[in-house]
């Protein structure tokens, strides 16, 4: 039985303001969900409303099977963090922790014990004498954690809980707030508008997009098999290339024509691009699906606009029919602007979305 | 080089303009306040009889007592003529009656207490043909003990001012606490213009407003009544609490009381344990300007009292009705203004906070 189950759910804030048009999501238990979606998506709206600080307009909300859409906040057994932390400045470290535990009528010593416990988990064992004020961003966060940990909670909500950090301790951050999950167990729904942090935390990634769920799936499959235009060039950096061509059948084959290039596909593999025969269909193409090749069995050639250097490897950008294409290279390949480089396709890997609806053409093969 | 002296100089001079400006402005502000502190302390005899008028109020006063052929004679130091001055009347003699009179005059005078023993053991002394002098420690508080032995009811007045702005505070920060609460937290329509329009009842003058507010209270039964008078004053208070409380709760992010309720408060439990205490500051803040407001108000409480008056009204009316008694009246003034000062000074720090909202 799912842990969390939203049904149908919707909010609408004025006449025509929708901030979630429609939901439907289960969660299973010990599960690590992101909600991962552009600004204003619904995303924290939707978190919002399952921890009962908004009301829901139309639906369900069921926790543990039982329906907790209009019980107050405090009953339901959830605990959050929030995006500035919202930790109480005229409360110590330990106090803050210890809040929610007092108010439930703990006795003194099992407090003093369970603060102590989810305080060194967190590493801030040492600050709980301290007020908020005299802490760093990274320290308040913890505290925000430890708060939320303490309640040993059935859904544990993160809104957005790294954002305020600079982006090295964000990479620290989130690989700790994993390992925390590891060992607690604890079912959990983080938002984030940051896919790669989406991608290295998640279990199963929500996308939404204008209080919609666009796609849910693992990392895996939101990254290689992208349900719409959408999610392709959300998730992944660089984003994916997309490029519109046109599919015409010959001599068995199918080729898929491009103003700069024509890619001729297997007709068995790739059946299902027989049905847009005659028409515009469009690949999506991650960065790391171009390759360099050599200019005789190069689909097309082209001048490399900039090189950007990463390290562990390097982002080519070249114009094709003046769009910007941006693909990644291994460092030991070199290249300079104005090279002209030979370049193919992995066909293999390519995405291929109706140019209508947007969104993925569903390929047989896959499903083995 | 000539060129940098002399932009040099333009700059000195440009500062020195500037800091004799400030120094002017605070000369204005703070000299009458001074002047008003250091009479309240002064005896009549240094009040109307010396010139130019000391800086600081002396603490004693300095006697001489010589012996004439018409009787004996008794001089003070005036301090602006830096030399004894005949004191009293003209000649006295060892007579009971005269003594106690003069005795009296010295304690009115010069606010030093000189028994009739102590006179005629300085007659004793002064019989051998040389003046005695002697030093009599002055009273410094004998102005505000005689203002509230002289003046009418003023012991009374102060109880009702206390009542009165007690009443104020109560009144005008509950409402407007709950108030400012609201159009700090709730969104609805026409909350600006709200917001705006509950500042219009401060724009009109006490005065033109007096006759209409008389026979309102008259026929409540509050005319001449304490809670009347702070019912008045809610009026324009209420309006200065909404827009002080609305700017602290606004300080206080909401998502403090959204953590509260998910950690198990209801909504006036995050109200109770989180909002309040935050805001504790800026709520006294806000009582303070409400306790001036209504302890310094002068016109309405003119109008609105007759046997219960406040107590401005009664240094007010000792002022208008004085025959120049001026150390009295100042005496009864830092009276009066001695409350709010003392007020404003424990809450000093708040009233930072109070603008620039809680740290968080």
């Amino acid at each position: 039985m799912a842990t969390l189950e939203l049904i149908d759910i919707a909010k609408r804030f004025s006449k025509n303001v929708w901030g979630v048009k429609k939901m439907d999501l289960e969660v299973e238990e010990k599960e690590f969900i992101v909600l991962l979606g552009p600004s204003g998506c619904g995303k924290t709206t939707t978190m919002r409303m399952i921890a009962g600080l908004e009301e829901v307009t139309r639906g369900t909300i069921l926790l543990e099977g039982k329906d907790i859409t209009d019980i107050p906040t405090r009953d339901r057994g959830i605990s959050m963090v929030f995006q500035n932390y919202a930790i109480w400045p005229h409360m110590s470290v330990y106090e803050n922790i210890a809040f929610s535990l007092k108010l439930r009528r703990m006795p003194g010593n099992e407090i003093k014990a369970r603060v102590q416990k989810t305080a060194d988990m967190v590493k801030i064992g040492n600050l709980l004498k301290r007020l908020p004020g005299q802490l760093s961003g990274g320290q308040q966060q913890r505290v925000a954690l430890a708060r939320a940990l303490a309640v040993e909670p059935k859904l544990f909500l993160m809104d957005e809980p790294l954002s305020n950090l600079d982006a090295k301790l964000r990479v620290i951050m989130r690989t700790e707030l994993k390992a925390i999950h590891q060992q607690t167990q604890a079912t959990s729904i983080f938002v984030t508008h940051d896919q790669s942090e989406a991608m290295s935390m998640a279990d199963r990634i929500v996308i939404m997009k204008d209080g919609k769920i666009v796609q849910i799936g693992t990392p895996d499959e939101v990254y290689f098999k992208s349900a719409n235009i959408f999610v392709a060039g959300f998730i992944g950096t660089p984003p994916s290339n997309f490029f519109t061509v046109k599919c015409s059948v010959e001599n068995g084959g199918i080729s898929l024509q491009h103003p700069n290039f024509t890619l001729t596909v297997d007709p068995h593999e790739f059946k299902e691009l027989q049905e847009y025969r005659n028409k515009d269909i469009i690949i999506g193409a991650r960065p790391e699906d171009i390759l360099i090749v050599p200019k005789e069995s190069a689909a097309f050639t082209e001048k490399v606009l900039v090189v950007e250097p990463q390290g562990s490897h390097q982002v080519v950008a070249f114009k094709l029919n003046e769009r910007i294409v941006k693909m990644i290279v291994s460092p030991e390949i070199k290249v300079r602007p104005n090279d002209t480089i030979g370049l193919a396709f992995n066909v293999q890997r390519l995405h291929f979305f109706d140019s209508n609806t947007e969104k993925r053409i569903p390929l047989g093969r896959e499903e083995l | 080089m000539n060129r940098m002296y002399k932009r040099q100089l333009r700059r000195s001079a440009k500062r020195a303009s500037l800091y004799i400006v400030i120094t002017g402005i605070l000369i204005i502000i703070i000299l009458p306040i001074f002047f008003l502190f250091s009479f309240s302390f002064m005896s009549d005899y240094e009040t109307y009889s010396e010139w130019p008028k000391p800086l600081v109020p002396s603490l004693k006063a300095e006697f001489k007592l010589d012996k004439e052929v018409d009787g004996y004679h008794l001089f003070i130091f005036n301090r602006s003529e830096n030399d004894f001055m005949p004191f009293g009347p003209l000649s006295f003699h060892d007579d009971a009656g005269e003594l106690e009179k003069l005795q009296e005059f010295v304690k009115r005078q010069a606010n030093c207490t000189l028994p009739v023993s102590k006179i005629r053991e300085y007659m004793h002394k002064a019989d051998s043909g040389t003046p005695v002098t002697f030093n009599l420690r002055k009273k410094l508080l004998a102005n505000y003990v005689l203002f509230f032995q002289v003046v009418n009811g003023a012991p009374k007045a102060v109880l009702n001012s206390l009542m009165v702005a007690l009443a104020t505070i109560v009144i005008s920060l509950s409402i407007g606490g709950m108030a400012g609460f609201a159009f700090a937290r709730y969104f609805f329509k026409g909350k600006n213009l709200l917001k705006l329009s509950v500042l219009f009842v401060r724009m009109f003058p006490a005065v033109s407003i007096a006759i209409p507010m008389v026979i309102i209270l008259g026929r409540m039964g509050l005319y001449d009544q304490p809670l009347g008078l702070s019912l008045v004053y809610s009026v324009g208070q209420i309006s200065m609490s909404i827009w002080i409380t609305a700017s602290v709760f606004m300080s206080i992010p909401v998502s403090l009381e959204e953590a509260a309720m998910v950690f198990g408060t209801s909504r006036v439990g995050a109200f109770w344990h989180i909002t309040l205490p935050l805001a504790l500051p800026g709520l006294a803040a806000c009582a303070m300007y409400s306790f001036i407001g209504s302890w310094n108000e002068v016109i309405s409480a003119v109008v609105l009292t007759q046997f219960n008056p406040t107590f401005p009204v009664v240094v007010y009316k000792a002022l208008v009705g004085s025959q120049g008694q001026i150390n009295l009246i100042t005496a009864g003034s830092v009276a009066q203004a001695l409350p709010a000062i003392i007020f404003t000074l424990i809450i000093r720090k708040y009233i930072i906070q109070m603008w620039s909202g809680v740290k968080v």
